[in-house]
C-alpha cells in the first residue's frame, strides 16, 4: 500500500498531505536535496515541467521508493512514498491524475503572491482517485476496453518505466509463443470448469495485484512465487502470466459469515475477492481467445454493475473527477494541434516582435538552435562533451515555457540560465575550509569527549598530473600555518619517487624552518605493500605528535582494475580525513571517467573528498576540466594548481571559473 | 521650387489622416510600454525582514508559524518566498509606540514582508543576494538549530561559517558608505528548538557562536589566495577581516561600529511555540 501522498510547494511548506503509515521526514527531504538541489539523478530535475511521473526516475531510499512529479508553473511538487517491496503499477497514474486534479482545483490560490495558505478540502478527491485506480488495477483487463478517456492513455506510458511491467493486455498475449505458453499454461492447471471449489479463474491480468490489494495475500506471494518458478521457464514476456499462475496457487478466500451466536459460518461459499467475482465473464472467453469485439461488451456490463454496487464514492464527485481529467486531456491534444494558417502566421509575427521587445515564450524550437551555440561554446572551453549536454538540458528543461523579460533575448536569457547552473554545480555543498577541519580534529575542545590525533590527507591520481608537486604545495601551505606535518612516500613502485619526495621535503624544510614549520618524511623504501605503510605511518604520526599526515601514493591508471582496486584497502587501512584527487586541467574527454573511477574506488561508503586541478596556468580559459570532474561525481574542487611554485596553488572561486568558462568581461 | 514649396504645404497643412495617426499613437505608447516594461513593478513595497539560517534550522516552520499563527510541516526548500505577515495582537511596531490608545490605527495590524530563503549550500546566493540588494528591508533574523550547536560539532562550524559570510557581508555593504546603504542595519540570531532536551540557551549560544568565528577569522586570513584574485585588480578585496581590526576574540558587540546590531534571543517554533521575542523583535523594527 501507500505509505504518503504529499504535496509540498518548492519553498517547502506541505499544502495537502495523507499517511497512510509513518514515515521519516528525511526520506522526502532526502529526494529535494538528491534530486531537486544537488541534481544527483536528473539535470535541471527541479525546474523540469510537468513531465509524468512515470519519466521520472524513482527515488529510493532506504526501504522506500518514492515516486514524484511536479509543475514547474506553479512551483509545487506531488511526492508519492511506499515500500520498494511493493510494485503498485498505478501510483504513477495516481501521482498525474492527482497532480491534473490539484492544478486545476487550486492553481489559482496558488498563483496568489505573499502567502503560502492553500485552503483545499483535497481529502474525498484523493480518495476516489485512490479507490478508483487501485479497483481499475484490479480489473486491469477491463481497463483495457475501459472507453473513459482519462484511463486510457496510462498503461503504454507506464509500462515502459516499471520494473515489473503490467502483465499482458489479453490482446497482447494471443500472439504467436505467447498464446502458446499462455495456453499450455490453462490447460495444466485446473481450469475453472473443472474445479468445484469455484477457483479463480485464468484471466491473464490483475491477480498479482488482487494479491497485493487484499493484506493477506501480500506475505505470501514471494514463496508462491518461488514455488512457481522452476515448472515454468519463460522469456521476460510472460511474466504476466507466471503471475497468474502463481496467484491461482493460492486457495481463494471464502467469505465469512457470523451467526447469532457469534460463531463464524465459514460453509458459505462466497469468494470474498469480488475481483475475480467480476471477472468470471470475461475468463471464458480468455480460453478462447481472440475476440475483442465480443470481450467489450461483456467488461462494459462488469463495470456498469461494479458502479452500481455501490462504491462509498459519491456519484457527483466521481463525474467532477472525470471531467476535470478528461478536460485536461483534451486540452493536451488541443493545444499541440492548434492554431491555423492565419493563427501561426499572426503568432509568428508577434514571436518576432516579441523576441525584440522581450515576453516571448520560449518553445523547445526557439531553445534548440541557441543551445547548440552554447553546447559549441563550452567544448571548446574543454568541458567534456557528457558535461555540456547534461548542462543545455538542464538549461532547456528550465527554460521551456518560461517568458523572456522586458528587452530581454532569449540569447541573454539562455546565457543567464546557463550561469545560474555553472554555479549551482560548482558550489560545494558545505563549506571547504580546510584549516578549521584540521583545526577540529587535531585541538579537539574539552567537551566533545574525542581524542587528538592527525588529520589524514592522502593524494591520487593518474600518472604524471602532479600529485607530488600538489603535496608540496599543500605541505608548504600548511608549514605557513604552523603546523607539524608528516610526509609519507606511498608510492612503492616507480622508482625514483621516494627520492624525488625526499628532495621536496628537504626544500619545504629549508624554506620554512624559520617560521617554525616541522616536516618530516616517513619512508619505507620500494616494494612494500602501500596500505600498510600508509597505516604504519598514521600510527608513528599519532604517537609522535604530528598535526598532519600527508599521504603520496602512486599514480594508477583510471581504468586498470588491478592497480584500482588496491586502493579500497588503501582507504580502509589508513582512514584519511580527506581525500584528494589531482587531475590536470589538460585533460579533455576523458577526465569524466578518471573522477569517476577514482570516486568509486574506495569501495561502499567512502568516496573522494575533493579535486585539485593542477596546470590551471598552462590552459587559460580553457578550465572546462573543473566542470567535467565536479559533473561526474558532485565532488566539490578544493584547490587549483596555476604555476611551478610551492605559493602556487589557490582555493577554488566558482565566480573566477564561471566568468572564464563563459568569457563574462569584469 | 514650386514642387518643393507643394511638399512643404502638403506637410504643414493639418491632414485629417496625420492627425488621426498622432492620436493613434498618443494613445497607444503609453499602454504600450505599461504593457510591456511596468507590469511586474509593485506600487507599495511593505517594510521586509528576511529569513537566513542554515539547513534544517526552521526557517519555513517559523514562517507558517508567523503566518497563520500555527505552524504545517514542511521539508528542505528550493526556493525563496514572501510571504505577507501581520503583527499580533502584543507586539506593537515601532513607529505606533507614541499612538495614543484610543487611535483607530492601532486597530489594524501592522503588516510586513517576511522573506524566507533556502538554507542549503548550494542555494544561499538567494539569501546573499538579498542582503546586498533589498528592497526596504528592515533586519534579518538568522535562526539556527540551539540543540545543534555543542562545541567541536559539524553543525555549529556550518552555523557559524554562514553567519560570518553574512556578517561581512552586511560589514562591507555598511562600511563602504554608500548613499543606498540603510543607516543601521538589525541582526536577530534567533535560537530555535528550545523545547529539545540539549539545547543550549541563549547566552551559551551567543558565546559558543563566538569564539567559533574567532577560530574561523583566523583561519581564513590564514587560507590561501582565491583563485580568482591573481588576475587583475588586487588588493581591494583583501579586506575581509570581520569585527575590530588588531582585535584579538571576536565579540558580536563589535559589529555595532559598523552599526549593525546583533541580538540573541531564544525560542521555539514547533511543540508549545515560544516566539514571544522574536515577535517583540520584529515589532521594534517596523
Amino acid at each position: 500500500m501507500l505509505d504518503t501522498f504529499e504535496i509540498l510547494t518548492t519553498s517547502g511548506v506541505v499544502l495537502w498531505s495523507r499517511s497512510f503509515s509513518t514515515i521519516s521526514p528525511a526520506i522526502i527531504n532526502g529526494l529535494i536535496t538528491n534530486v531537486f538541489i544537488e541534481e544527483r539523478t536528473l539535470p535541471g530535475a527541479g525546474i523540469a515541467d510537468d513531465v509524468s511521473a512515470a519519466n521520472n526516475p524513482p527515488y529510493k531510499h532506504d526501504q522506500h521508493t518514492v515516486k514524484w512529479t511536479t509543475s514547474k508553473e506553479l512551483g509545487v511538487i506531488f511526492v508519492a512514498v511506499y515500500r520498494s517491496l511493493l510494485h503498485l503499477s498505478w501510483i504513477d497514474k495516481l501521482v498525474d491524475n492527482i497532480k491534473t486534479l490539484f492544478v486545476d482545483l487550486y492553481g489559482d490560490q496558488l498563483r496568489k503572491p505573499h502567502t503560502t495558505v492553500v485552503k483545499c478540502h483535497f481529502d474525498e478527491y484523493f480518495d476516489q482517485q485512490l479507490q478508483e485506480l487501485e479497483k481499475s488495477a484490479i480489473n486491469k483487463d477491463i481497463k483495457v476496453a475501459e472507453s473513459t478517456a482519462f484511463l486510457e492513455k496510462a498503461p503504454a506510458s507506464v509500462a515502459g518505466e516499471l520494473r515489473d511491467e503490467p502483465p499482458p493486455l489479453p490482446g497482447l498475449l494471443s500472439r504467436g509463443q505467447s498464446k502458446n505458453n499462455y495456453n499450455d499454461l490453462t490447460s495444466n492447471d485446473s481450469s475453472p470448469a473443472r474445479t468445484p471449489s469455484g477457483s479463480r479463474p485464468s484471466t491473464p491480468a490483475g491477480h498479482l495485484l488482487t494479491g497485493k490489494a487484499n493484506p493477506g495475500g501480500k506475505t505470501s506471494r514471494r514463496a508462491r512465487k518461488a514455488a512457481n518458478t522452476p515448472t515454468y521457464a519463460s522469456s521476460g514476456e510472460e511474466s504476466g502470466a507466471k503471475k497468474n499462475r502463481a496467484a491461482k496457487a493460492a486457495a481463494p478466500k471464502k467469505g465469512r459469515r457470523w451467526d447469532a451466536d457469534g460463531l463464524a459460518d465459514e460453509d458459505s461459499d462466497t469468494p470474498l475477492d469480488y475481483s475475480t467475482h467480476a471477472n468470471d465473464a470475461t475468463s471464458g472467453e480468455e480460453d478462447g481467445t481472440t475476440r475483442p469485439g465480443g470481450m467489450e461488451e461483456v467488461d462494459q456490463e462488469t463495470w456498469g454493475s461494479r458502479t452500481k454496487k455501490g462504491q462509498f464514492v459519491l456519484k457527483d464527485l466521481d463525474d467532477q473527477v472525470h471531467s476535470i481529467l478528461s478536460s485536461a486531456d483534451t486540452k493536451k491534444v488541443g493545444s499541440a494541434t492548434s492554431g491555423g494558417l492565419v493563427g501561426s502566421s499572426i503568432s509568428a509575427i508577434g514571436g518576432l516582435f516579441r523576441n525584440v521587445v522581450g515576453g516571448k515564450e520560449l518553445t523547445k524550437e526557439d531553445l534548440d538552435k541557441d543551445l547548440k551555440v552554447v553546447e559549441d561554446h563550452l567544448l571548446r572551453k574543454n568541458v567534456a562533451r557528457e558535461a555540456a549536454i547534461r548542462l543545455c538540458e538542464g538549461v532547456e528543461r528550465e527554460l521551456i515555457g518560461v517568458k523572456t523579460g522586458s528587452f530581454e533575448s532569449p540569447q541573454a536569457r539562455i546565457q543567464t540560465a546557463m550561469e545560474a547552473s555553472l554555479k549551482k554545480i560548482l558550489t560545494p555543498t558545505s563549506s571547504l575550509d580546510l584549516l578549521r577541519e584540521i583545526d577540529a580534529v587535531t585541538s579537539p575542545s574539552s567537551l566533545s569527549l574525542t581524542k587528538r590525533r592527525p588529520y589524514v590527507i592522502s593524494i591520487v591520481g593518474v600518472n604524471g598530473v602532479g600529485k607530488s608537486t600538489n603535496l608540496s604545495k599543500i605541505c608548504f601551505f600548511l608549514l605557513q600555518n604552523k603546523y607539524k606535518v608528516l610526509v609519507v612516500a606511498c608510492d612503492t613502485f616507480r622508482s625514483g619517487a621516494v627520492e624525488q619526495l625526499a628532495v621536496h621535503v628537504r626544500n619545504l624544510k629549508e624554506l620554512t624552518t624559520r617560521e617554525g614549520g616541522v616536516v618530516e618524511l616517513y619512508q619505507k623504501g620500494y616494494g612494500k605493500d602501500a596500505a600498510n605503510v600508509a597505516k604504519d605511518a598514521v600510527a608513528f604520526g599519532a604517537q609522535e605528535g604530528f598535526d598532519v599526515v600527508l599521504i603520496d601514493t602512486a599514480g594508477r591508471r583510471h581504468n586498470d582494475q588491478r592497480l584500482m582496486s588496491s586502493l579500497e584497502k588503501f582507504a580502509k587501512f589508513a582512514q584519511p580525513d580527506k581525500i584528494l584527487m589531482v587531475g590536470e586541467a589538460l585533460v579533455g574527454t576523458d577526465s569524466v571517467a578518471q573522477a569517476r573511477n577514482f570516486d568509486a574506488a574506495f569501495g561502499a561508503g567512502r568516496r573522494l573528498d575533493g579535486f585539485i586541478i593542477s596546470k590551471c596556468d598552462t590552459v587559460g580559459d580553457m578550465v572546462g576540466t573543473l566542470v567535467s570532474m565536479v559533473h561526474a561525481t558532485n565532488v566539490p574542487v578544493l584547490f587549483v594548481g596555476v604555476g611551478q611554485h610551492y605559493n602556487d596553488l589557490r582555493t577554488f572561486s566558482v565566480k573566477w571559473a564561471v566568468e572564464k568558462l563563459l568569457d563574462i568581461k569584469k | 521650387m514650386v514642387i518643393a514649396k507643394d511638399w512643404v504645404l502638403a506637410l504643414l497643412n493639418p491632414s485629417p489622416l496625420g492627425l488621426a495617426v498622432a492620436i493613434v499613437l498618443a494613445l497607444t505608447i503609453p499602454l504600450f510600454l505599461h504593457t510591456f516594461i511596468f507590469r511586474a513593478s509593485g506600487l507599495v513595497s511593505l517594510p521586509s525582514i528576511l529569513l537566513l539560517g542554515p539547513s534544517g534550522s526552521g526557517k519555513t516552520s517559523l514562517l507558517t508559524l508567523f503566518e497563520r499563527g500555527a505552524n504545517a510541516s514542511t521539508h528542505t526548500s528550493q526556493s525563496p518566498i514572501a510571504v505577507e505577515c501581520s503583527l499580533p495582537v502584543g507586539a506593537i511596531a515601532r513607529t505606533d509606540k507614541y499612538r495614543s490608545m484610543n487611535d483607530p490605527t492601532n486597530l489594524t495590524h501592522k503588516k510586513f514582508l517576511l522573506l524566507d530563503t533556502p538554507g542549503h549550500g548550494k542555494l544561499r546566493h538567494h539569501a546573499l543576494e538579498t542582503i546586498t540588494n533589498p528592497q526596504n528591508l528592515k533586519g534579518v533574523i538568522f535562526l539556527l538549530d540551539a540543540a545543534n550547536m555543542a562545541a567541536g560539532d559539524e553543525g555549529l562550524r556550518q552555523t557559524a561559517g554562514y553567519l560570518h559570510d553574512v556578517l561581512l557581508l552586511l560589514q562591507k555593504r555598511m562600511s563602504n558608505g554608500t548613499s543606498k546603504a540603510p543607516k543601521e542595519m538589525a541582526i536577530l540570531i534567533a535560537a530555535n528548538k528550545m523545547d529539545l532536551f540539549t539545547a543550549l540557551p541563549a547566552a551559551l549560544v551567543k558565546s559558543s557562536l563566538e569564539t567559533e568565528i574567532t577560530k574561523l577569522r583566523v583561519s581564513r586570513s590564514k587560507g590561501l589566495l582565491d583563485s580568482g584574485v591573481n588576475m587583475g585588480d588586487d588588493g581591494e578585496d583583501n579586506d575581509d577581516w570581520l569585527g575590530e581590526m588588531g582585535s584579538k576574540d571576536f565579540k558580536l558587540s563589535q559589529m555595532e561600529e559598523f552599526n549593525i546590531m546583533v541580538e540573541v534571543a531564544c525560542g521555539n517554533v514547533t511543540g508549545n511555540a515560544n516566539v514571544e521575542k522574536w515577535w517583540k523583535w520584529v515589532g521594534d523594527r517596523l
